[in-house]
């Protein structure tokens, strides 16, 4: 039982790997965009879900991510191009981060969204690496010196990531640096008192997350392959900090069902409106449904879809005679030391 | 009613379940900015798709076979274009995608050669337009360097000497002007470049620009921006004192709007004509009656005739590659894209009901010529002849 | 020097407006603690309601007032449908709150409206006069004079009326308050319902300005460097950031990036500074954050929420 608890989620990603390569371009497409958001989301609910410090600069820091990735693969860096702009990424985190360290909550948000704006700017104004507004173009990526090109490949390969950042934060949460993570989030007093350096906490939560962002910035960059300013507004940090609030803040499997949520949800409205003849007047409805999404999950299930999905399995289980455990019930139930959710 | 509720229901579910493409279809694919910050010129997305359901419904489709386009949303967002792009080919089995966005078009421009499908955009961007690298990529028009080309002409023509460049800060606005600009164009024209100014593309006061502007005592100002932020220069220049016949505008500037909401500050103000307006006494508008008489057409301005125009090329070219396959949608997708393609490009004085002059497609432009039209007592009217803008 | 007196004209107008909007996200913040990001949404919505009015046949001055009202009521209704009921939950949560107000409101207007810009009836009669050399409009001159007489006269209601003392008690400290029989909740509601009525004053006057369209309601952001360099708790600083800012932008605009450019095109190979407005309020915001967090006329303490 406890080896498939462990299995499990190598054993659903493994599938969703396979799964992806059966699919057509568009249905891989779907699926490499879900993957990559939800790596960005990853990075953001370490700041934010684990360490309380919202962040408006998430659009930004991916395209930097995708900026630096974008550079450093046309200059034949291979896969060392997505480390590269993981560090790139991490660097700039630290760098809004570092002046904000004595702001809290309110002050940091509005330094980040200072932040983002700084970011769009240096995007348009520093030609020689962002090539300006006509944005870069991207040459695919080459593992093995050979070039991903198609969405299936793409696919398993944001897949293949996805799992390493999971993996990699899982580890990072049972660290004693996770842990003061999560008391820093609660209270800064405390977490001093109890002897934690709450800067180099916080240090470490904007390198990791930072990091972590930026490797989902290249894959933008790489599965687009264009990077320009305008793919790296506002609206993109919106959609991050919504992932994570519509998954479940400080939750393992909200940063998945988030972006699965934000990705995906205008496609289906998309597709229920063509059923019905009815897509015009459906174009319109798609923002609302996200506002009012927003809205009602922060007002009446601030765990979002993740505590949903939880409540859903139990009902299920409970239907369910033998003591059998589905692999679901793996995925949503984790409880490592030091779990949020504890 | 319950039961016609419970019927409907059942019929919808019916469609779903069913697959959609029946055989001896023809499906094309349109997306644009219903929703989103251009969505004022989507006249030519609607204006495709409507010429469409007009073959369909007065003649029958494209050599007796029904059209079947799909009109999408693609917000101005890149990655929301990929998505729909890769709808389009793979999914709906599209033979012919019309596009939007600069930046989609470039970003595509690679792609849509690999997989051999004829593609149209409602860019006018130089850097898609290369019949050799880019055989699949078609636009239709001149692109806006050649239209800023031909507005600074007639300025000189007129007597001008000193020029002001304004542009918003996006592809569309900074990318053409730094083009003419390094090309040296402006200057072996005998015109004088005084001022390039960027702004916001999406601002919402320039006075200060404005009054940079006039310190520099110009003779014409050229814009290159969306018409939103055009109604800001003219109703700012106003405020400075620059009066609006100094400004020329491109084709996108030639919209209604501007002397409906600035009046008297938008008389002799110029912009580039590419497309008879909407409601010219030509062939194609009798087209458009028609099918107003029993649809709703959505924008009614120049931009739904581009979108006309664009439909007529785009059913040209898939009516002669069937033609060419002796009557019958040819079975192998991948053949039949590549024959409209060639059949597209092969287009030669293709007659477009008036929109423009006859059309040749070999440079995968149609039409390089343009003339400039001038708000005269509230409207647009068209000064001078057509000029070739290469 | 005429030029330089232009471009301050220029300024003080925009920033005027301005000043309205981000008043009202501080009347919010003073209160509650709440930091507002819908604010641009509620002055987008008032200029649809007065637009829609209008079309119904009211009078412009007519339909302005009567969209006053309404959206006085939208703020009210805001207070006590959604907020009132997350008084235990974290800031963060709160503020996204708003930010899914604002896509809503806008995904509502383009359902109704749709995404063209529309033209704005005339408020003020058509015309101009000019000031230090500058044409300025009626419109111009009636949104600005408007603007500065509310926010002055905000000032004194707050300072010397008792519904601004009960006003002033509740946000000072809500226990204190509550103890000597002010009802805190309602202090809130009432100061929503100020706050979206000026909101939807400002979007109405800015809509005679800009016309009206969906981009109406990035207001809202560009009031955030004006909250912040004023001071999130201070009305009074509200309302000279947004005066010093809409000048400072101007400044940019006429004086500054012209400079540079010409500095820049005759030095290096670099052409353009492109839109350096938008950028230098949060040039700034950074710069007062690392320096001095409670703004200029901040107090002490406030950055720690």
């Amino acid at each position: 039982m406890a080896t498939l608890r462990k299995l499990a989620v190598p054993i659903l990603f493994l599938v969703t790997m396979l799964a992806s390569l059966t699919l057509g371009r568009f249905g891989a497409y779907l699926v490499h965009s879900v993957a990559i958001a939800a790596i960005g989301a990853l990075g953001l609910n370490l700041l934010t879900g684990f360490c309380g410090q919202i962040s408006f600069a998430q659009g930004a820091l991916l395209g930097v991510g995708a900026y630096t990735a974008g550079n450093l693969g046309n200059a034949g860096w291979g896969i060392w191009a997505i480390v590269g702009a993981g560090v790139a990424s991490a660097m700039t985190s630290l760098a809004i981060g570092l002046p904000a360290l004595r702001l809290r909550g309110l002050y940091y948000a509005i330094a980040t969204l200072a932040a983002q704006f700084i970011l769009e700017y240096l995007f348009k104004i520093l030609e020689p690496i962002t090539n300006g507004i006509s944005g870069l173009l991207i040459q695919p990526l080459k593992l093995f010196g050979r070039p991903v090109v198609g969405d299936q490949a793409l696919a398993v390969l944001s897949l293949a990531l996805l799992l390493a950042a999971y993996s990699f934060l899982r580890w990072l949460m049972k660290t004693n640096v996770g842990r003061a993570m999560l008391i820093v989030r609660e209270n800064e007093l405390v977490a001093k008192g109890m002897g934690i350096d709450v800067a180099r906490t916080k240090i470490w939560a904007f390198v990791t997350s930072g990091f972590i962002t930026g490797v989902a910035g290249a894959m933008i960059g790489f599965t687009t392959r264009l990077a320009n300013p305008e793919a790296f507004q506002l609206s993109l940090s919106v959609d991050q900090v919504a992932m994570i609030i519509v998954g479940g803040q400080g939750t393992w499997a909200g940063p998945f069902l988030g972006a699965a949520f934000v990705v995906l949800l205008p496609e289906a409205i998309q597709r229920t409106g063509e059923a019905f003849d009815i897509a015009r007047l459906l174009f319109a409805l798609r923002d609302m449904a996200f506002g009012l999404l927003i809205i009602l999950f922060l007002l009446f299930e601030p765990r979002g879809l993740s505590a949903l999905l939880r409540r859903l399995v139990r009902w299920v289980s409970s239907l369910l005679p033998s003591t059998r455990t589905s692999v679901l019930t793996v995925k949503s139930h984790p409880s490592p030391p030091g779990d949020p959710n504890e | 009613m319950n039961r016609t509720v419970r019927s409907a229901l059942l019929a919808a579910l019916l469609c779903i379940a069913s697959p959609a493409i029946a055989a001896d279809t023809i499906n094309v694919c349109v997306w644009g900015t219903i929703t989103g910050p251009d969505a004022l010129v989507n006249g030519m997305s609607y204006g495709t798709h409507d010429y469409f359901t007009y073959l369909n419904q007065n003649k029958g489709g494209i050599a007796g076979f029904k059209v079947n386009s799909l009109l999408l949303d693609g917000r101005y967002k890149l990655d929301e274009e990929l998505k729909i792009y890769r709808r389009c080919v793979d999914q709906e089995n599209a033979v012919f995608i019309n596009g939007w966005s600069t930046g989609a078009a470039k970003a595509l421009r690679e792609t849509v050669t690999q997989d051999g499908v004829p593609f149209i955009s409602e860019t006018f961007s130089s850097e898609v337009v290369d019949p050799v690298k880019y055989p699949y990529v078609f636009v239709a028009g001149p692109t806006y360097e050649q239209q800023m080309l031909v507005g600074l002409r007639a300025a000189k023509a007129a007597g001008a000497k000193k020029v002001v460049l304004m542009h918003g800060d996006n592809e569309y606005g900074r990318g053409p002007v730094t083009v003419v600009r390094k090309s040296g164009e402006i200057e072996k024209m005998g015109l004088e470049l005084v001022d390039a100014i960027e702004f916001k593309y999406d601002a919402q006061d320039l006075t200060a620009q404005l009054l940079r502007v006039k310190s520099k005592k110009p003779d014409v100002i050229y814009i290159q921006s969306s018409t939103p932020q055009t109604l800001v220069i003219l109703r700012d220049a106003a405020k400075v004192g620059l009066p609006p016949t100094k400004f020329i505008g491109n084709m996108y500037n030639i919209s209604p709007t501007i002397p409906q909401q600035l009046g008297a500050a938008a008389e002799g103000f110029r912009a580039i004509q590419i497309y008879a307006d909407y409601g010219a006494d030509i062939p194609a508008m009798k087209e458009i009656l028609t099918f107003k008489a029993k649809n709703e057409v959505a924008k009614q301005d120049v931009y739904y005739m581009k979108g006309w125009l664009e439909g007529k090329v785009m059913a040209a070219g898939i009516e002669n590659a069937i033609k060419k396959n002796g009557g019958k949608v040819p079975a192998d997708l991948k053949a039949f894209r590549k024959s409209i393609r060639d059949e597209t490009e092969a287009l030669k004085n293709l007659d477009v009901g008036g929109i423009t002059p006859p059309l040749t497609f070999a440079n995968h432009q149609g039409s390089t010529q343009a003339r400039m039209a001038k708000v005269k007592n509230g409207h647009y009217v068209s000064v001078g002849s057509w000029i070739d803008a290469r | 020097m005429t030029f330089y007196l232009q471009i301050v004209t220029a300024g003080l107008a925009t920033g005027s407006v301005y000043a309205l909007i981000a008043l009202g996200i501080v009347l919010i913040y003073k209160c509650s603690g709440v930091v507002n990001f819908a604010q641009g949404g509620y002055a987008m919505l008032g200029a649809y309601v007065t637009y829609a009015l209008t079309r119904l046949g009211l009078s412009p001055i007519l339909a302005l007032v009567a969209s006053v009202a309404v959206m006085a009521v939208t703020g009210a209704a805001t207070e006590f449908l959604l907020l009132r009921r997350m008084l235990k939950a974290p800031v963060v949560a709160v503020m996204m709150v708003t930010l899914g107000l604002l896509i809503l409101f806008k995904a509502f207007c383009l359902a109704i409206w749709g995404p063209d810009q529309i033209a704005f009836p005339q408020l003020f009669p058509v015309g101009s006069v000019e000031m230090g050399g500058i044409l300025v409009t009626y419109n111009y001159i009636a949104a600005a004079a408007l603007s500065l007489l509310l926010s002055v006269g905000f000032l004194a209601f707050y300072r010397y009326t008792p519904m601004g003392l009960m006003q002033r008690c509740a946000a000072d400290n809500g226990r204190a308050a509550l103890a000597i029989g002010i009802h805190v909740s309602n202090q809130v509601s009432v100061a929503w319902a100020m706050s979206s009525a000026l909101a939807g004053l400002g979007g109405s006057l800015l809509a005679t300005l800009n016309s009206l369209s969906l981009g109406l309601s990035s207001i809202g952001l560009v009031a955030f460097p004006v909250i912040v360099l004023g001071g999130l708790n201070s009305l009074m600083g509200s309302l000279v950031a947004g005066l010093l800012l809409g000048v400072l932008e101007a400044v940019t605009d006429g004086v500054l990036t012209p400079a540079l450019e010409t500095y820049l095109r005759s030095h290096t190979a670099i052409y353009s500074v492109g839109a350096l407005q938008q950028v230098v309020p949060y040039l700034l915001v950074g710069l007062m954050l690392m320096v001095r967090p409670q703004g200029i006329f901040g107090e002490r303490g406030t950055e720690r929420v």
